[in-house]
């Protein structure tokens, strides 16, 4: 294991463990939310970072068609799923959040509408690209899907600024909207889900690296 | 030597001149959505029962039908927008498009040109039909330049959105599953939003939230980033 990953997962495991510390311990029960706070940190890194991680398929997207390298379609192939991953964990969190403040798990608020679409979205994505057998043209037609899917996240990301919503305007240009304590906690959270998320990014494309080199030597043999 | 301009609008003729002759694809979509907004408001009509005050019931109506409209445009746009380029490809004439000598985002803009115009003639029937039907009308102090615009804008994104997952199912195995799995999510955003906006329009303009401008700016400015985003990277389904 070299030394820059070896540096990855020490850092991600310590600040997975403060992460825990501050949401768990650290942060005080904030006044109209009370306990319902420690919910909110684990529901908004993942929404940002999954928005990151569809932003890092559009960007692998556009350098795959510009470089015509395969390497970046196995990246952002692996962000989709990751997305996918922290999409599932917001949708999750803030359907417990919801039952928990308004008594229904499920309220067609237009950012948990928004959020779903984004989900299925880049879930269709994924069924795309294993709908398309060739390997070059995989990549290339799921590089324009991945761009053409990105105003999904963008609608997702503002809509609770275009709509009456229960979801409140955390993050404005003035800053954070909440204590510092809090704001805090959701900084170290964001940290410690964005590593998670790079830790998560390099095993999946070392993996899928792999088994692309396997599925190669298997065609080669196969003649 | 033309502009890309007219390249797209002979292609669109090309396409419309097609579907004259053949008449069946632009028939299909029309019956398609008369059954959707026959079985809906079936459907809807069920409030008589769910809803026993006329008033309030029209509300209801109102709201619901509105939306269903866009709802079942949406669903026939996977009839007519499916065949852009999967029937060019099938037939063998993809490769003559992709080899004459005219920018690849002209093609695009010329099936997104043909797409606009199919599904509008379709709507021409549709609405007034859906009306009827589903229940609901425009509100009469919104400007007929907002239900223009919504339409125009509406079918124009579904157009633009149709024709580029057209493109994108060309190489998959099973087409007429994959469909569907491309053009849905990428119109949903548009139809969130056309639906939303025609509900306002039913209703009349509300008094909390956004109004129908800030929507149709929205709106625009999906359109814009659909069609441009979708004309920059066509090429890339054309050279595979």
């Amino acid at each position: 294991m070299n030394t820059k990953r070896m540096v990855l997962y020490i850092l991600s495991l310590i600040v997975s463990f403060v992460y825990l510390y501050m949401v768990w311990i650290f942060a005080p029960p904030e006044l109209n939310l009370g306990e319902r706070i420690r919910i909110f940190f684990q529901h908004v890194a993942p929404a940002l970072i999954g928005y990151l991680a569809f932003g890092v398929t559009l960007v692998a997207g556009v350098m795959y068609l510009w470089k015509q390298d395969l390497r970046y379609d196995l990246i952002g192939a692996a962000s989709i799923k990751i997305g996918l991953v922290f999409t599932t964990i917001t949708l999750l969190s803030g359907m417990i959040w919801a039952n928990a403040s308004w008594g229904v798990y499920w309220n067609w608020d237009p950012r948990e509408t928004t959020t779903l679409i984004l989900w299925i979205a880049y879930a269709c994505l994924i069924a795309y690209r294993a709908s398309v057998n060739d390997r070059d043209v995989r990549a290339q037609y799921g590089s324009v899907f991945g761009i053409i899917a990105f105003p999904a996240v963008i609608l997702s990301y503002i809509s609770i600024r275009i709509w009456e919503t229960l979801h409140p305007i955390v993050i404005t240009g003035e800053g954070l909207q909440m204590g510092p304590e809090h704001g805090m906690t959701l900084m170290v959270s964001l940290i410690a889900v964005g590593l998670v998320y790079l830790l998560i990014l390099d095993l999946t494309y070392r993996i899928d690296s792999v088994a692309e080199r396997l599925m190669e030597l298997r065609m080669q043999r196969s003649g | 030597m033309g502009s890309g301009l007219s390249y797209a609008l002979a292609i669109a003729k090309k396409d419309l001149v097609t579907q004259m002759r053949k008449r069946f694809e632009a028939f299909s979509m029309f019956l398609f959505a008369i059954i959707a907004v026959f079985v809906l408001g079936l459907v809807l009509s069920s409030a008589t029962f769910i809803v026993p005050d006329p008033e309030t019931r029209l509300i209801v109506m109102t709201e619901i039908g509105a939306g269903m409209l866009w709802v079942v445009v949406f669903f026939t746009g996977m009839f007519g927008f499916s065949p852009v380029f999967i029937s060019e490809s099938e037939t063998g004439t993809l490769k003559g498009l992709s080899l004459a000598p005219i920018p690849a985002w002209s093609v695009y803009l010329g099936k997104v040109i043909y797409g606009f115009i199919l599904m509008g003639l379709v709507e021409l029937f549709l609405v007034p039909i859906s009306m009827g039907l589903l229940g609901f009308t425009f509100a009469a102090d919104v400007s007929p330049i907002f239900i223009l615009a919504t339409f125009c804008l509406g079918t124009l994104d579904l157009a633009a959105v149709g024709a580029m997952a057209s493109a994108l199912t060309m190489p998959a195995e099973s087409k007429a599953t994959v469909y569907p799995i491309v053009y849905f999510p990428t119109a949903t955003t548009a139809l969130i939003l056309l639906v939303e906006i025609t509900r306002m329009l039913a209703i009349g303009i509300p008094l909390v939230g956004p109004g129908i401008v800030d929507l149709l700016i929205i709106l625009s400015g999906h359109v814009f980033a659909m069609v441009t985003l979708s004309a920059t990277v066509f090429h890339f389904t054309l050279t595979s």
